[in-house]
């Protein structure tokens, strides 16, 4: 207990409390995802699936199935989710909500200006855009030509607006400066956020501090890992790196001039609760790095649920939702592949 | 008499070394095509897993970067010429009625025009793309300029990948490579096949004259 939460939280975000701690029991077990490791085609992924809370989004889907219509289809539902406690809630709560969809409006921009730089049709770009990052104007973002026209044009409107101030260039949009740009949206994006909830104070602040710092310190290492051995100057890299964290300032001065995954290794060991992340991995490799994040990630949003009276199971919840559908994914992709065997190299289990 | 009967030995002795000759020549045939064979056979195995492992790493990258991230909705439409071409030459120029291609790749050509890396005068070549990198030039060459050109080959391998993003997985560069690796083994089964196929000609040749 942080505060007086327990006096009022229940006039107005009880009830959706409750709502989001019934979505939680609804999430697939490790009995789930046991049965789903053992199928061997698409259908009897999908007949696993109908006994479970995507019953009603798969049931009807024809085959062949294709694994991105599995992913669409789980999507669906956390969309569906998310949409009735949005339209229950009431403030703070329902600008609390409205922030976790901003890291999908940035992906979808991205989206759309990569794809319209490759020449690729708006409509297909649209039908690939996450649903939770949708808004009004972002068909329009194919006419823009430079970072200032993007934002002149369409993003002013939008809630991304106050995060451009950073990287607002006359610069023609080439696939490195989307990039960057991307990076430097999420970075100002996390920091709002942050603000954000330090604001709210109490429980909530507390436990999205912690989300929140641990997503900012992931972001880091892979974009630490990503730039090595790309054109990224090593003064780009640490612009890059969000401004709160466990690893600000001193982490990210060392990752910013890392090399190599070893180096990357060395300047995360200096910190405990990376030491034991890494600790899984062997020297030189990073292809389990990816599952070791998830893994501590699903831990800390779990514990999410231990406290009343906050806003950090919602976030929590979204987040486990979408490691469950990277899961479903992952475990499609093998079993189309017949690749059975290595379908745990990177299912994280929740329960 | 003991003349003639002595032409008839010598023509006899005569008869049995080509018919000799000819069993051998038949037999290095045999072995050539089931060598051949054989090659293509392993070849063939190893596509199929090179292809196995790139497809998984495209998989493990998607999972990674996100499934909107990595997408066929992200290729590039804009017109540009390919960083990868096949050069083909006519091994058996003077047997029109056994042609023996024989075929090799240029990889990541690069956009600027590079003298030193001319394609070889040949009248039998056919190439169907602009200049390329020869990776047969760097044995030549020695070490520093070997090193020059795979440096080269990593930016043109880097910058084929940006329209993923320009920070992308290191998993999606392995697939990359399982990918390219998969490249090179089809262009190894097309030369064993034609090296198969020009060894069978060769044995039903034999078999027809022997006949």
């Amino acid at each position: 207990m942080y505060g007086f939460e327990a006096l009022t939280f229940n006039i107005n975000d009880g009830y959706l409390e409750a709502i989001v701690r019934g979505y939680r029991s609804g999430l697939l077990t490790a009995a789930d995802y046991n049965n789903l490791c053992q199928c061997e085609t698409l259908d009897d992924i999908k007949m696993h699936l109908t006994a479970t809370e995507y019953g009603p989004y798969l049931q009807n889907e024809p085959s062949p199935l294709h694994t991105t219509t599995i992913v669409e289809k789980c999507t669906l539902k956390l969309v569906e989710e998310y949409k009735h406690m949005m339209c229950q809630a009431t403030e703070p709560l329902s600008k609390f909500l409205e922030y976790i969809t901003y890291g999908h409006m940035i992906d979808n921009v991205v989206l759309i200006v990569t794809g319209t730089l490759h020449e690729r049709d708006v409509h297909e770009l649209l039908e690939k855009c996450h649903p939770l990052g949708m808004f009004d104007s972002i068909a329009s973002l194919a006419v823009a030509q430079n970072m200032r026209e993007l934002y002149r044009l369409v993003l002013v409107d939008t809630p991304l607006a106050p995060y451009f101030s950073e990287c607002i260039t006359s610069e023609d949009l080439d696939d490195m400066n989307i990039e960057i740009m991307r990076n430097t949206l999420y970075k100002a994006y996390l920091e709002d956020f942050y603000k954000f909830c330090e604001k709210l104070g109490g429980a909530t602040a507390e436990i999205m501090r912690d989300l929140l710092a641990f997503e900012a310190d992931r972001r880091a290492v892979n974009i630490t890992i990503n730039s090595i051995g790309t054109e990224l100057t090593r003064d780009d890299r640490k612009k890059l790196y969000s401004n709160f964290g466990l690893l600000y300032p001193y982490g990210h001065e060392e990752l910013a001039v890392c090399e190599d995954i070893d180096q990357v290794r060395g300047a995360m060991e200096k910190y405990p609760p990376y030491q034991s992340i890494f600790a899984k991995l062997s020297y030189g490799e990073s292809q389990m790095l990816d599952k070791a994040f998830y893994e501590e990630e699903v831990k800390r949003l779990c514990l999410a649920f231990e406290q009343q009276f906050h806003y950090g199971v919602f976030f929590a919840y979204m987040r486990l939702r979408e490691q469950e559908i990277r899961n479903l994914m992952w475990i499609s992709e093998c079993v189309a592949q017949n690749q059975k065997t290595r379908v745990h190299d990177s299912v994280v289990f929740i329960f | 008499m003991a003349e003639i009967e002595s032409d008839q030995l010598q023509r006899a002795s005569l008869d049995e070394t080509k018919v000799k000759n000819e069993d051998e020549e038949e037999e290095e045939c045999i072995l050539q095509f089931l060598d051949s064979l054989d090659a293509y056979l392993t070849l063939v195995d190893s596509l199929s897993s090179s292809l196995r492992q790139g497809w998984f790493d495209l998989a493990s990258a998607r999972q990674s970067m996100g499934h909107t991230r990595i997408s066929s909705k992200l290729f590039d439409h804009k017109v540009h010429s390919a960083s990868t071409t096949i050069n083909i030459t006519e091994l058996d120029a003077d047997n029109p009625s056994d042609p023996k291609p024989q075929f090799s790749l240029s990889k990541w050509a690069t956009t600027k025009e590079n003298p030193s890396s001319e394609v070889p005068n040949n009248s039998n070549l056919r190439h169907r793309a602009p200049t390329g990198v020869l990776e047969d030039d760097e044995k030549s060459n020695g070490t520093q300029v070997s090193s020059v050109v795979s440096n080269d080959i990593q930016k043109e391998r880097s910058k084929s990948l940006t329209i993923f993003g320009g920070l992308v997985s290191p998993k999606l560069r392995t697939a990359q490579v399982s990918f390219e690796t998969a490249l090179d083994k089809i262009v190894e089964i097309a030369n064993a096949r034609s090296s198969m196929l020009s060894s069978f000609s060769q044995l039903q040749l034999n078999k027809k004259s022997s006949s």
